[in-house]
């Protein structure tokens, strides 16, 4: 027996999303258990289920935490974008007049 | 006139209720708890189907549908013994959910054909659910089949001695020859009999379990399938080959088994009378 991950779409247009887990001897069983345990009440139109151990993930969760100051990657550090282009354009009128 | 079409329908309503109460029995004691969760979710829609069911027969007669299911006497009940065996292990329980829904599907495919609309339409309805059903057993069978000898020859012990009370499945229901009359049921028992033998003696082969689980089925077939000659040159002779199962459940003998269900599945009717939910 062997764990398998179960996903769930809502829409036809939706992504599918992780809704848990089963246990089964082989894929096509995990599908005939996972139908009953997360599409009983109309939660989504498709499943997919894959073994957990065909996920792949870092064995090192510390090289995913962001260390130094990335600000920059954020909308909120270029709020003052649109004042620095007011004067800009105030300075090259200026510029343009003499 | 319509009391052939009642009693088909009543047959096929009692099966479902009577094989979807033992079904619903695993529920908490199931092998894995998914299975549990599916097996139980099979057993909900056997019982949905029998509501539908006698739905359908309380329009005709102007009855209630809850009477229908829980408030008659044990020999009112018209469903096939198999169905109220209890459910022993799980082999047992997977091998009569097989050879049932194998039996089903075989009765169902033939009623899309029905002259009567309503039925017809039901049962489209119940097969689109039946459908999973049946590949739910098919699953099973496959994986207990070529897994480990103890799951395996358990499996094809419990197959060997379902077969012979699942044929009954194919017992002439009352009134038959009214009810292909008029149309409502579009083939004789003993026709879906042989039909139902051909295609589970075919199953059983490539599920490659050994010849002597299919000489129940075999030595049927030859019956079966001569009876089911017979029809065409008249129905009174292939009633006479079926003395031995036309005393059987449809005709309302049931055993002791049908007894201990009975009186749980209508305890609450009984006690309550009127009560709803």
């Amino acid at each position: 027996m062997e764990t398998f991950e179960v996903f769930r779409r809502s829409g036809h247009k939706s992504p599918f999303e992780h809704c848990g887990a089963v246990i089964a001897g082989d894929p096509e069983m995990a599908l005939l258990v996972a139908k009953e345990c997360f599409l009983r009440r109309r939660e989504g139109d498709h499943l997919w289920v894959t073994r957990r151990s065909d996920i792949h993930s870092f064995e090192d969760e510390s090289l995913l935490e962001i260390a130094a100051d990335k600000s920059y990657r954020f909308a909120h550090a270029y709020r003052d974008v649109v004042k620095k282009r007011e004067r800009a354009r105030e300075r090259a009128g200026k510029a343009g007049a003499q | 006139m319509s009391d052939s079409l009642v009693a088909l329908v009543t047959a096929l309503a009692d099966d479902e209720l009577v094989l979807g109460h033992r079904h619903s029995e695993w529920t908490g004691f199931a092998p894995q708890i998914e299975e549990d969760v599916a097996f139980s979710s099979i057993a909900q829609d056997e019982i949905g189907h029998a509501a539908a069911l006698y739905g359908l027969v309380a329009s005709i007669t102007g009855d209630d549908p809850d009477r229908l299911g829980l408030g008659r006497d044990q020999n009112q009940y018209r469903h096939a013994v198999l169905c109220e065996r209890p459910n022993r292990d799980w082999a047992y329980t997977l091998a009569r959910h097989w050879l049932y829904d194998h039996a089903d599907a075989v009765r169902l495919a033939a009623l899309t054909d029905t002259a009567d609309e309503r039925l017809g339409a039901l049962v489209n309805k119940m097969r689109r659910e039946e459908r999973y059903h049946l590949i739910h057993a098919d699953t099973w069978m496959q994986r207990i089949s070529q897994g480990p000898m103890d799951g395996r020859t358990r499996l094809m012990e419990a197959v060997t001695e379902t077969v012979p009370e699942a044929l009954d499945l194919f017992e002439p229901i009352e009134a038959e020859d009214d009810a292909l009359k008029q149309g409502w049921l579009p083939a004789p028992s003993d026709v879906l009999r042989a039909r139902f033998v051909d295609e589970t003696s075919g199953a059983l082969e490539d599920l490659a379990l050994p010849a002597e689980v299919r000489s129940h089925l075999q030595a049927t077939e030859f019956v079966a399938s001569s009876s089911g000659d017979l029809i065409d040159e008249g129905p009174s002779e292939s009633k006479s080959s079926d003395d031995k199962s036309s005393s059987g459940g449809r005709s309302g003998n049931h055993t002791s088994d049908f007894g201990r269900l009975w009186s749980d599945l209508t305890h609450t009717y009984r006690a309550h009378p009127g009560a709803s939910w």
